[in-house]
């Protein structure tokens, strides 16, 4: 379908457009916000995949904030924006996976959103100075500014009344080595009764950090977004400037990202497979799960020459080509883990010990997870059709057959059947991958010439879920902003609501279900 | 000779517990593919956390400083008065079925009352997880012993492994009951498999481990080595009482060591068991603990049933 197809069927008529880069931009007024996205979200059901905003105030303008809906199969965006000075018509109330966009903003910009129910702050905490906003363009990357004691402490919500009711607060600091995170527990006895994680302890200013460093290391920041997710991070980032730049990626150059991302995938689900079995203390799937990750994290450093993928990709394509013989080697490699990993997953299939404790654990209420625009392996968990590859296809998925991985029932169980699915899955993607490696060049290098004042989307499909990656420039045609939402920041409220009602040992085994990004959610 | 014993005792259950925690560990590493630290390791683990500072809470009382000791005391205490390789102490005063339980409740007292003393959500968690299921534990516990002494006639631990071991063929129903129902008790009270991981690191899960997160450097050594002692002295009494074969009888140095020997092996036999549970099995979720306590219980009720 054709961008004036794309119009005229989800945009009211005679609505003013503008084309840049893969995203059709209707300017839209603060009066016609909210009935416009609705309209957008609700009756066209067009997926919300970010709102961001940008500080245009350096060049004369105001902020404005971008509401970015996916059209899936049609790689294009619709993108309202909305341009305003202090405040903005909050979409919270009618459409409740904006809230934590919309608290980001107000956190970061210093915008407000109006009519928000609840706009506390995230990511930045209490002893961040009030009025200072980071990401407007007068503060300084290398500012610091100092911090100030507070008396308000942040305001978790508060089970009253009932006697033997108690909180418990879990973290920043835990007694194993992960990444810090804070949860606020209310309890009764053993039994969650709230759940409600506070996050931001891992900020460090990366959104900031992509808007002052030269382009080559742009590609490398996004590649320390978040660790685990290092190729699928910089593909995004890579896919988006070259949608500014109007670069066609050679066909080899997509199919390696294609067998680089799956590897990537494969790692991760091997490592998470075998964390919920440890975490239900069935050791055997535990190290078994270990075990197999290092197998494909040493394939990823022979092939690349980094255990994380880092330094593959580039602008225009990839860095890192393989030779016959090591597309050989590897599809041999891949059929003999596939084996190997059934054979594990045999002997925990015939554990009921096992199943037992992954059964209708952490349950995540599929309207729930709709509201909260849970996504990627949780969200498939709960039968909500989102895989990047299938709706957006970037890379050379497009040309390669596959199924998206889903179940139903949205607990733990739910969770860990989706990852093993997609083990298969990633497996035969390489395979297929592999099979049809064309025979063109590996990357399109070109001057790093940028258009003025446009702003590109690309989604790609990691691990964990999508990543939305927005990359806008200036009127001097350099980058000035660049947005990644991590499938972290969505799915981390979930969390808190499939917690509810389970028995407090059991949320290690429910978050490690999850496995989300505290790194990727802070920025 | 008597006294070599009871030194012998007292010290046979310190210097060796550090070993089986090590080999049960390592016996688990070789069922996950895994090599796994050295059998020696908890030792080198004690001579470090010996050798380290501590950092207490501003909030602890006495109670939390005393714990340590009096925990590891009553372990020491527990294996003078057990048969360990010989039945030869059966005079002593102390070897009273009821008092060797009680013992260890009263270690099992502090360590909780340890947890709550800093105040910290945690230690609160585990102490009062541990409180429940040592109420359950107790029942199956008392019973399982309380077949073995209806069958031999007395209370006192070291003549009933004597006698034990004479036992007609009928009673091996009644005992292999008891057993059964010890083991479940041994694994609570162990803070092994599947009701607590000794291995985890997360502490929202813990339940011994909860209670202890608060203590470092010696004190936390402390801890540590009465876990072992307790562990040890647990498969101890199941390897003496259940599998009594090869315990010395008489004074003599060729008896003891024979005895020790055995009941190494025994001991080892029954750690390579425990391994192999856990390696097998998941934990359980902990509401479902307590059914697992009870069926310990109405064994034991079951076993003396049998018998009376």
């Amino acid at each position: 379908m054709d961008t004036k197809h794309l119009i005229q069927k989800y945009l009211p008529e005679h609505t003013e457009v503008s084309i840049s880069g893969n995203c059709i931009i209707v300017p839209v007024k603060a009066a016609d916000l909210v009935a416009l996205a609705n309209g957008l979200y609700r009756a066209h059901r067009l997926p919300l995949k970010m709102i961001t905003a940008l500080d245009e105030t350096r060049d004369g303008g105001l902020y404005r904030i971008l509401y970015v809906f996916g059209i899936p199969q049609a790689h294009k965006f619709i993108t309202l924006s909305l341009q305003t000075v202090s405040e903005f018509p909050s979409l919270t109330p009618s459409i409740h996976e904006a809230s934590l966009y919309e608290r980001k903003i107000n956190s970061l910009f210093g915008l407000s959103p109006t009519g928000h129910p609840h706009p506390r702050s995230i990511i930045l905490h209490d002893n961040w100075p009030k009025g200072t906003y980071p990401l407007r363009k007068k503060f300084l990357w290398n500012e610091r500014p100092p911090m100030t004691d507070t008396d308000t402490p942040f305001s978790f919500a508060h089970i009253g009344g009932e006697e033997g009711i108690y909180e418990l607060p879990v973290g920043p600091v835990h007694a194993g080595i992960i990444e810090p995170g804070h949860f606020r527990f209310h309890l009764a006895g053993e039994e969650i009764l709230n759940l409600e994680p506070r996050l931001g302890y891992s900020h460090k200013g990366t959104e900031k950090l992509f808007e002052t460093l030269p382009l080559e290391k742009k590609v490398q920041l996004s590649e320390r977004i978040a660790g685990d997710s290092s190729f699928t991070y910089s593909l995004a980032f890579c896919q988006a400037v070259e949608t500014l730049m109007n670069i066609v990626v050679p066909a080899r150059a997509k199919h390696l990202r294609v067998v680089y991302s799956e590897l990537e995938r494969l790692a991760n689900h091997f490592s998470d497979i075998g964390a919920i079995m440890t975490d239900t203390g069935f050791n055997f799937g535990g190290a078994q799960g270990a075990r197999l990750r290092e197998r494909v994290m040493r394939i990823c450093d022979r092939l690349t020459g980094s255990r994380f993928l880092r330094g593959v990709n580039t602008i225009g394509g990839v860095t890192k080509d393989l030779s016959k013989e090591a597309a050989h080697t590897l599809s041999e490699e891949l059929v003999e883990l596939r084996t190997d990993f059934a054979e594990v997953m045999a002997i925990a299939a015939d554990s009921s010990s096992l199943i037992n404790r992954l059964k209708d654990t952490g349950i995540l209420d599929p309207k729930i997870a709709r509201d909260h625009g849970c996504t990627g392996v949780a969200g498939r968990a709960v039968g909500i059709q989102n895989d990047a590859r299938a709706q957006y296809p970037y890379a050379a998925y497009e040309s390669l057959r596959f199924t998206m991985a889903g179940a139903q029932e949205g607990d733990v169980e739910a969770r860990f059947t989706v990852r093993i699915e997609e083990v298969y899955t990633s497996i035969d993607l390489i395979l297929q991958a592999l099979e049809a490696l064309p025979s063109d060049s590996i990357a399109k290098l070109q001057p790093p010439v940028l258009p003025k004042n446009a702003f590109a989307v690309s989604i790609t499909e990691g691990w964990r879920g999508d990543m939305v990656c927005l990359v806008a420039t200036d009127s001097t045609g350099s980058i000035s902003r660049v947005d990644m939402r991590d499938p972290s920041l969505l799915n981390w409220p979930c969390v808190g609501y499939a917690g509810k009602g389970n028995v407090v040992p059991d949320f290690p085994l429910i978050n490690k279900s999850f496995s989300l990004s505290y790194t990727g959610g802070d920025m | 000779m008597t006294i070599t014993l009871w030194i012998l005792q007292l010290l046979f259950i310190p210097v060796l517990s550090p070993v089986f925690i090590g080999l049960t560990r390592k016996i688990k590493a070789e069922f996950q593919n895994r090599k796994g630290a050295s059998i020696f390791q908890p030792y080198r683990d004690l001579y470090k956390l010996f050798h380290k500072d501590e950092v207490i809470s501003e909030d602890a009382s006495w109670i939390f400083r005393m714990a340590p000791f009096v925990t590891f005391g009553v372990t020491l205490a527990i294996g003078a008065c057990i048969p360990i390789v010989s039945s030869a102490l059966s005079a002593s005063p102390v070897g009273d079925f009821l008092v060797v339980i009680y013992l260890f409740a009263l270690g099992t007292f502090w360590l909780a009352l340890a947890g709550l003393d800093t105040g910290s959500a945690f230690g609160g968690f585990g102490s009062s997880r541990e409180m429940m299921l040592a109420a359950f534990t107790e029942g199956g516990l008392i019973l399982s012993l309380l077949t073995l002494v209806l069958l031999s006639g007395t209370t006192d631990l070291s003549s009933v492994a004597t006698t034990m071991r004479s036992l007609p063929f009928s009673s091996i129903a009644p005992v292999a009951i008891a057993l059964l129902a010890f083991a479940i008790a041994l694994l609570s009270e162990t803070a092994r498999y599947p009701f607590d991981n000794p291995a985890t690191h997360l502490e929202l899960t813990m339940v011994h481990e909860a209670m202890i997160l608060e203590y470092s450097g010696k004190r936390l050594a402390l801890m540590e080595w009465s876990a072992a002692n307790k562990y040890l002295l647990f498969l101890t009494l199941g390897a003496t009482l259940f599998f009594p074969w090869g315990l010395a009888h008489t004074l003599s140095l060729g008896a003891i060591v024979v005895g020790l020997i055995i009941l190494v092996a025994k001991v080892s036999l029954l750690c390579l068991c425990i391994a192999t549970l856990e390696s097998s099995i998941s934990k359980l979720r902990i509401f479902r603990l307590p059914d697992l306590l009870f069926t310990s219980c109405l064994l034991g009720i079951i076993a003396i049933g049998l018998i009376i």
